[in-house]
């Protein structure tokens, strides 16, 4: 209890009074004007249905996920939809881990209200068997970093999250109709939810009694603000939702003023969402057609799998290192294929931090390696793969650990993969050749 | 409501209403005609030059009320007289406290106030002015412990509210062999004694102004840092049973919301001893009548 | 379903600008500083107000020279027509959390630093509006523990169903799925501090709601004035002279 009171960051009182007279004259800290919006950065994952949205410095993840449960008993026709917000410590030393604080639950019910109650995803069409059997949607709200204003990133992260999800496709059938048989995406195509429209949140922060509005407040003057306001609107100018928990009174006259600002801005907001999830489609669709025939059950990029063709070759790693160099050569022959492959290597990352751009620092040979290889890696989806993948990521992340052991690390999964039994000689081989080259 | 309050514990069948709505109605008639009471937001009628105090705050001029009340002049001072609040402290104020805490070198009493009262052990002086020593702050707990009943003054009063008592003279100190009663503070007024000795009954009676009422058997004030060796004296069972008597009476009057001085818990007393009245009838529909009837008359005579 | 008929009428026979009866007492639960029950039609809840007391729990304290507010809102498990599961659910966090700050916007906390005020609430009785009646039952027991407030908070909520604006819903008429708009404000101030608002409605539509339910707040606000004179006056004679 004292530890958590010893890191709440606390505001100095110069600071407040810095904020609060900057902005008598209409003047913000970070220098935006009072109803401008910081830089919106939505990203998307690997898997169907996980985004991330980066909002100024507040880092929102969304995933979404279904499962197939038993409806409740007073609406048997609808599927259902619940979101589960995560206030990890690491974004702030005041959040607590394990059981939700009050924000948590109070932006999970922002956003609850917002989606479900304005009936933005439909549920009926979740259902598969009336009674019985229907779709439960999950969606889950991660917070990484706390920049101020979680609520309207939170919002935009699990919109894209829905908007990307795509469920398994199922039939009824069986003797008496009563069997469901789940189709799995090599057979059939997983469908997407139906959305009706997109709610999207407009926070406003009131100062000075509630004489200056200000939207889209920061870490620093949501602990000068006297009072908050949370509207949630979409593009037809309805109104999805209003949350204004309390504190400082304001005028009726502030009030709709705020709506009319949040209406004004909803179909811009919209516009950034749909054209974002329309290129990750299509860059998704465009996967599905290089597909390799021989590869039939994985999506993988193009050259990538040439790269893969040529390990199932060639047993001897040296081999395969000489064909990654190839292809970096190759792939650094041709810069617009590089550029136009940026966003698939992106997503193609699991477990990677989403800032780190393989293409943003001068590139170096041995990192691109690094990417190449453990795309290679990803043929089938087994967990363990995908555990290793993110701990090389991170460890070249660090910096500290030296490129090659990373990729001696990765050629170990290789030979691991490739005969199924291992020795500890086969660990040991490769990374010793590896120093013999460089 | 304290109407109300008496109808969920107290059913009063019909004769008993009217009889009590009767006297409540005579009662509310008596009382001063000029309505001063006034409630949260309300705005009160200010005169120029007058000071606001408690319960005031100014709004675009127009001065307010902040708490429901009584608006009472003192020369320049306008301020609301809360009916009930916690007990607000002031200095020489004889308070009765419980002690929630036994620290280093204090005690922390609980007084129905916004801060707990501190009683320090230097401040327990005698007439015999002796330094504290470590000895006494070890044999702290032989003197007062957790859950005892204490009487003090208020000492000073913090500006951050820290409330700090004293108990310097004999008559202050460790309560025992009585009962200790809550009432509103609201119902005891400032006067000059607070200590009463019944001499008839051989009973002690302090009213502190926080609202927390002592009735026990007359003990003879004496200094609280020596340690009584001697054997607990037995208290008879008529000393006992008229404590109990007196203290029902403060109930009864409490609940009725009237106010505490002497005169009218002798009043009381005498009342359900005249009424043959059994100790635990007092506490009944049929006394709380009784009592109201006879407050009505005793202010007609008053007045 | 109908909710309301061609004549106007609703399921339990009001207007659409009618609200349910209120009755409100104060000074119910004899050991709290400051209690009220507060019954809107079916809806009954009851407040109790401890404080301003020592403060119990030193790291709660985030503002020094301010009170502490704490506030606990929670369902009686027979509150409802099948009994609940759980007493504290997310909603009752929410909405504690809301109550709360609702509250401190109309406690004067500079008056008294170092202290703590808490806030009981019980819902006895849930027929919809029960965070309204909360907040009235609440500004009834603060007022009443003669705590220093800058004004009554009071609230009402208002609805939209059958294209017509609804004052004061209960349970039926909130779960018929259309929008719910619950409204508190300050009446002499003049000042909106709780809105609250799920389910879709355009904008003219919400201003009209919006509208109606702070008419209503001001017609709560007046029965709650008259309940804490008639307190007062009442306290004030017995007390004499």
């Amino acid at each position: 209890m004292e530890g958590r009171l010893a890191n709440m960051w606390r505001l100095t009182v110069n600071e407040s009074k810095f904020v609060e007279t900057a902005l008598q004259s209409e003047l913000r800290v970070d220098g935006r004007g009072l109803y401008d919006y910081r830089k919106l950065t939505i990203k998307f994952g690997k898997e169907y249905g996980s985004s991330e949205v980066q909002l100024g410095q507040t880092h929102v993840m969304g995933f979404v996920t279904a499962q197939m449960v038993q409806p409740y008993k007073d609406r048997p026709n609808e599927g259902s939809l619940s979101i589960f917000t995560e206030f990890s410590p690491m974004a702030d030393p005041s959040f607590e881990p394990g059981r939700p604080g009050e924000s948590a639950v109070e932006l999970g019910r922002i956003i609850d209200r917002g989606l479900r109650e304005s009936r933005a995803v439909d549920t009926e069409s979740l259902c598969i068997l009336a009674g019985k059997m229907v779709w439960s949607v999950r969606i889950d709200l991660h917070i990484l970093d706390n920049g101020g204003n979680l609520v309207d990133a939170a919002n935009i992260a699990a919109l894209a999250a829905l908007m990307t999800f795509r469920r398994p496709d199922c039939t009824v059938g069986g003797e008496n109709g009563q069997e469901v048989i789940i189709h799995p995406p090599e057979e059939r195509e997983p469908l997407p939810l139906i959305i009706h429209h997109l709610p999207i949140a407009f926070t406003f922060g009131f100062f000075n009694k509630g004489n200056i509005v200000v939207m889209d407040p920061t870490y620093v003057e949501e602990a000068v603000m006297c009072g908050r306001m949370t509207v949630t609107v979409n593009a037809n100018g309805d109104i999805c939702a209003i949350q204004k928990p309390g504190e400082e009174g304001v005028n009726q006259s502030v009030i709709l003023h705020c709506l009319r600002l949040a209406s004004s801005r909803a179909a811009a907001t919209t516009k950034i969402i749909r054209e974002e999830v329309e290129a990750y489609n299509r860059e998704r669709s465009l996967q599905k057609v290089k597909r390799h025939p021989t590869l039939a059950k994985s999506e993988v990029s193009g050259p990538t799998v040439a790269v893969k063709e040529e390990y199932r070759k060639s047993s001897d790693q040296e081999k395969a290192a000489e064909i990654s160099r190839e292809h970096v050569e190759r792939l650094k022959l041709s810069p617009e294929e590089l550029r136009s492959s940026k966003e698939q290597e992106a997503t193609n990352f699991k477990g990677g931090p989403s800032n780190w751009d393989p293409y943003s620092e001068a590139m170096d040979v041995d990192s691109l390696k690094v990417s190449l290889a453990s795309e290679g890696d990803s043929i089938t989806k087994s967990s363990s793969k995908k555990k290793t993948n993110g701990s090389g990521n991170a460890q070249k992340d660090g910096g500290e650990i030296s490129v090659e052991e990373v990729t001696g690390d990765l050629g170990k999964k290789d030979t691991k993969h490739k005969d199924g039994e291992m020795t500890l000689k086969d660990a040991v081989k490769p990374k010793k050749k590896r120093k013999n080259k460089t | 409501m304290v109407m109300r309050k008496l109808q969920l514990e107290l059913p009063l069948n019909q004769t008993q209403k009217v009889r009590f709505k009767r006297a409540m109605e005579r009662l509310q008639f008596l009382s001063s005609t000029t309505n001063n009471s006034v409630i949260v937001a309300d705005s009160i009628h200010e005169d120029a030059f007058l000071l606001k105090g408690h319960g005031t705050s100014e709004v675009d001029g127009e001065l307010m009320a902040t708490v429901c009340g009584v608006v009472t002049h003192v020369d320049k001072l306008v301020y609301i007289r809360t009916l009930r609040a916690r007990y607000k402290p002031e200095v020489k104020d004889i308070v009765v406290g419980r002690v929630i805490e036994v620290s280093k070198s204090c005690w922390r009493l609980e007084l129905n106030s916004t801060k707990d009262g501190i009683l320090k052990l230097s401040s327990m002086d005698n007439d015999v002015q002796r330094r504290k020593t470590y000895v006494d702050e070890l044999n702290m707990r032989n003197i007062i412990v957790e859950d005892d009943v204490v009487c003090a003054e208020v000492g000073c009063i913090h500006r951050d509210g820290g409330l700090e008592l004293r108990a310097t003279s004999y008559k202050y100190g460790k309560l025992e062999k009585g009962q200790h009663l809550m009432v509103d503070p609201y119902l005891v007024k400032r006067s000059n004694i607070h200590f009463h000795y019944i001499e008839s009954l051989g009973i002690d009676l302090i009213i502190g102004r926080n609202g927390f009422i002592w009735v026990g058997e007359h003990v003879q004030a004496q200094d609280h840092m020596i340690l009584d060796d001697e054997m607990i004296k037995h208290t008879s069972l008529e000393t006992r049973q008229s404590i109990l008597r007196i203290g029902n009476a403060i109930r009864v009057l409490s609940n009725l919301g009237f106010t505490m001085t002497l005169e009218v818990i002798m009043e009381t007393f005498n009342l359900s001893n005249a009424e043959n009245i059994d100790v635990y009838d007092m506490l009944g529909s049929e006394f709380h009548v009784l009592v109201a009837e006879n407050e009505l008359e005793r202010r007609i005579r008053r007045a | 379903m109908e909710y309301v008929n061609p004549e106007g009428l609703r399921l339990d026979g009001r207007r659409f600008n009618e609200m349910r009866q209120i009755v409100a007492e104060v000074g119910v639960v004899s050991k709290a500083d400051g209690s009220a029950v507060f019954e809107m039609g079916n809806t009954k809840v009851i407040a109790a107000v401890y404080g301003p007391r020592e403060i119990q729990n030193k790291s709660q304290q985030k503002k020094n020279d301010h009170a502490v507010v704490l506030c606990e809102y929670s369902m009686a498990q027979f509150s409802t027509g099948d009994r609940r599961r759980q007493k504290f659910d997310r909603r009752s966090t929410e909405l504690s959390l809301v109550i709360r700050q609702t509250m401190e916007a109309c406690i004067l906390t500079e008056l008294m630093p170092h202290s703590q005020i808490d806030i009981f609430l019980q819902v006895l009785q849930a027929d919809g509006g029960t965070r309204s009646a909360c907040i009235n039952a609440a500004t009834l027991a603060l007022a009443d523990a003669g705590i220093p407030m800058r004004d009554l908070a009071v609230s009402c909520s208002a609805g939209y169903l059958n294209s017509t604006p609804l004052l004061d819903l209960n349970y039926v008429e909130d779960s018929a799925g259309g929008a719910d708009v619950t409204v508190g404000i300050l009446p002499k101030l003049d000042k909106v501090t709780l809105l609250q608002m799920d389910a879709k409605l355009p904008m003219e539509t919400f201003e009209t709601v919006f509208a109606l339910a702070s008419e209503g707040c001001k017609a709560i606000a007046e029965r709650i004035r008259e309940v804490l004179q008639e307190n007062t006056k009442q306290l004030e004679y017995r007390r004499a002279a």
